[in-house]
């Protein structure tokens, strides 16, 4: 009988993401929407993908995204919140990442309506319970049937028409009609160009450009509400710095660091081992074993982050070597493709060209120099559809 | 002690991490994965422990001599 076992510090924790003989375990309940993507995949084949998909998800191209693109984005989806004074934060979250997660994932909204984007979220929501089943609370066999009715929905209306329009432009760039630049850089163009040499099908297409919407969405618009509900707290209990987090988007940073630290995107990391492995800590895993990897024992580890370590203090200063978000990327070849995108790079005296903050710095320090506070009139409500702690609302009130 | 660089090409996953920190001491081949350029600069050992404690794939090994530095 395989047994599970549960690495709960750093040491063990990388070197079981770092082994080969340990694979991806996280998404077995959601291989509706997670079979054959990058993050499911092991060995050369996830090798094979990795290195073709990263070209997209470089530093360059971020600092693009960060000081020239999101911006626009920002104003565009959080500017008619100022102006109604009130927000919902869950919901605006999602909207305003999904509006960046799409053009990465190549996922065009042909008419461009508000009706159109909010069937894109709605679709996209089904994704993120698809790739979080493992801890759903509701009935699994129902919602995967729900889930995988909806895919094929999205497939039609936002991925076929997506598709179509690349692989015209790829027609014409073989032609010679087009230049490079007016072919799109994002994942399903990448997949497009690449179908043949990674092996793909129409299927794992599908996909694996949903898994780029949700991933690029969820993850950061999570992010994005639980910093603020942080830093409401944080400047409740420490009025002088309230001004600090309106102007020194490094600070901000550093807020969100230490709230994805306290609240990694999964709770855990699981692994399933390929053969037998022996940790250097003495741990041995058997071929079959579980290996559930506690980013919240790891991520509080007093040792590393002090004994005050499951509290949240943007001072916090962590060893050499030692990330200020811990492991919630994971690390290894896993390792999130999008980190730096997300929360940006941390701040070094060896940085080169702009400093990285990243979307979710950017969005909550646009959400603070709105005065964002709690609303009054409404309080926020925990999502009882799953045991990930999530938000179901998160009502707020803001200035122009 | 200025430590040695090799890069291993088969395990590199072209996440361009190390190309972005030290642009003067990395770069991409013609496949797009990292290499050390030719006649690299000299960096703090700090500096490179960083660069190759941040490797995703943990391609880049760091050398004291002939003998393998430890970044963990």
């Amino acid at each position: 009988m395989p047994a599970t076992i549960t690495l709960t510090n750093v040491a063990d924790a990388r070197e079981a993401y770092r082994s080969p003989d340990l694979r991806q375990g996280l998404y077995d309940a959601g291989e509706v929407v997670m079979a054959d993507v990058l993050v499911n995949l092991h060995g050369d084949e996830h090798k094979r993908r990795r290195r073709i998909e990263n070209r997209l998800f470089r530093r360059d191209t971020f600092d693009y995204y960060e000081n020239e693109l999101f911006p626009e984005v920002i104003e565009a989806t959080l500017a008619p919140y100022a102006q109604q004074g009130r927000a919902e934060l869950v919901h605006v979250g999602h909207e305003l990442m999904l509006n960046l997660a799409a053009l990465t994932a190549g996922v065009d909204r042909a008419l461009g309506t508000p009706e159109e984007s909010a069937r894109l979220h709605d679709y996209m929501m089904f994704f993120i319970e698809g790739a979080t089943l493992a801890h759903s609370t509701l009935d699994r066999a129902e919602r995967i049937a729900a889930i995988g009715e909806q895919l094929a929905k999205w497939d039609a209306e936002f991925l076929q028409p997506s598709m179509n329009r690349r692989r015209s432009l790829l027609a014409q760039l073989d032609a010679g009609e087009i230049d490079e630049a007016e072919v799109p850089r994002d994942v399903l163009t990448t997949l497009l160009r690449n179908y043949d040499v990674l092996g793909l099908r129409p299927d794992i297409v599908q996909r694996e450009v949903a898994f780029m919407l949700l991933a690029g969405a969820h993850t950061s618009a999570t992010a994005f509400v639980r910093t603020i509900d942080a830093i409401l707290g944080w400047i409740a209990a420490h009025p002088d710095d309230a001004e600090r987090i309106r102007t020194d988007r490094q600070f901000v940073q550093r807020c969100v660091h230490e709230t994805v630290r306290l609240n990694p995107s999964s709770p855990t990391g699981v692994r399933r081992a390929l053969a037998p492995v022996t940790l250097k800590s003495g741990v041995h895993i058997d071929e079959g074993d579980m290996v559930i990897i506690d980013l919240v024992a790891v991520n509080t580890d007093p040792a590393l982050f002090g004994a005050e370590a499951a509290q949240f203090n943007p001072y916090r200063e962590v060893p050499s070597g030692i990330g200020p978000f811990g492991l919630s990327f994971a690390s290894g070849a896993h390792v999130c493709i999008g980190q730096d995108l997300a929360v940006g790079v941390v701040p070094s005296a060896d940085e080169q060209g702009h400093h990285l903050a990243g979307l979710v710095s950017v969005a909550v320090h646009w959400a603070f120099d709105h005065n964002v506070r709690h609303d009054p009139a409404a309080t926020a409500e925990p999502d009882k559809t799953t045991r990930r702690p999530y938000w179901s609302s998160y009502p707020v009130l803001l200035d122009l | 002690m200025t430590y040695r660089v090799e890069l291993d090409k088969d395990v590199c996953i072209s996440s361009g991490k190390c190309v972005a920190d030290a642009p003067h001491f990395f770069r991409f081949d013609a496949d797009e994965l990292s290499e050390v350029v030719a006649d690299p600069p000299e960096l703090p050992d700090t500096q490179l422990e960083a660069i190759a404690r941040g490797c995703p794939s943990g391609a880049i090994t760091l050398f004291a001599g002939d003998t393998p530095v430890s970044i963990d």
